[in-house]
């Protein structure tokens, strides 16, 4: 029962988006550490796909949850009602491109993205193009990310307990 | 969560074992003679990196020593023949053969070390950030 009340909030959704930020950081951290090694190209999770399919899921859910007819006081539409999230997580873990070339996406219209595109493929004279600024500013992007997901975790988590406690 | 601890950890030896090799170096700018009491300036090394797969989850690499170089390029001669260790015969005699050894890119090359040194301690701080925001969750 309560878990059909938490898959009615967006908590699940600011789960994966927690999970998804740490593993990013490692993965910052590790391009980070190899900053002085011949031939390391820079590796990233791509935050786009990340993005793309978490609204996947969340559209999925949002259908599934509206077709099953919910009786009055019941819970049952719930629970079952959360197909995607949890499920989806094992794709998401998979989106690990070899080489940075997914770290800037390629939009046509976007300013400054050809330039960041560019500057991406500089290949330095020990055959690595790793840039320690834009992993840095990549890294504290994702740590803002991260501690918005759990500031409003922590939100959603304290409206639970006002519900369950009937207590302002 | 740890494993990016583990990384920046593994670049943090690996820039020290690098800033070692660079003392080494500049302590060893006038050596003429090696461990065995031979006549032969020392050999600047160079120590070389390679990414560590071992350590991290889901892609994300370490980092660590491959190996230390030897450079084995020409010593630089100095003209000294009063020198105990001048070179007696030959076209290059009354030099004195020192390391080829360049202060300059020595001191460039730990500058680089300590801003790599920094900035992987900077990722520490991150993550340790981003476990003590999480644990804020319990709160």
């Amino acid at each position: 029962m309560f878990e059909a009340i938490v898959q009615s909030t967006s908590i699940p959704v600011l789960e994966q988006v927690v999970r998804f930020s740490q593993a990013r950081h490692t993965v910052l951290a590790g391009n980070l550490a190899n900053l002085h090694t011949p031939g390391y190209r820079v590796r990233d999770i791509s935050v786009e796909d990340f993005q793309t399919r978490l609204r996947e899921a969340i559209e999925a859910r949002r259908t599934s949850s509206a077709a099953p007819p919910r009786g009055a006081g019941s819970t049952a539409g719930l629970a079952e009602n959360s197909p995607g999230l949890t499920e989806n997580w094992p794709a998401l873990t998979g989106i690990l491109p070899e080489t940075g070339k997914h770290a800037i996406p390629e939009k046509p219209g976007v300013p400054l993205a050809e330039v960041a595109r560019q500057s991406q493929s500089i290949v330095y004279h020990d055959d690595s193009n790793i840039a320690a600024e834009q992993q840095i500013t990549e890294m504290v992007k994702n740590q803002l990310q991260h501690n918005m997901a759990v500031a409003l975790l922590a939100s959603q988590f304290r409206l639970l307990q006002t519900a369950i406690s009937e207590r302002v | 969560m740890f494993s990016a601890i583990d990384i920046s950890t593994s670049a943090l030896v690996a820039q020290r074992i690098r800033m070692t090799a660079i003392s080494g170096n500049l302590a060893n700018l006038s050596t003429t003679h090696n461990e065995a009491g031979e006549l032969a300036p020392y050999q600047k090394r160079h120590v070389v990196f390679e990414t560590d797969e071992s350590i991290g989850r889901g892609g994300a690499a370490g980092v660590r020593v491959a190996s230390i170089l030897v450079d084995d390029s020409p010593p630089r001669l100095k003209w000294d023949p009063g020198h105990p260790d001048a070179i007696r015969e030959g076209p290059n005699a009354g030099y004195v053969a020192y390391p080829a050894i360049d202060m300059m890119t020595e001191f460039t090359d730990a500058l680089a070390v300590a801003r790599a040194y920094e900035a992987n301690l900077g990722a520490i701080e991150v993550a340790k950030d981003l476990v003590q925001q999480t644990l804020r969750i319990l709160i």
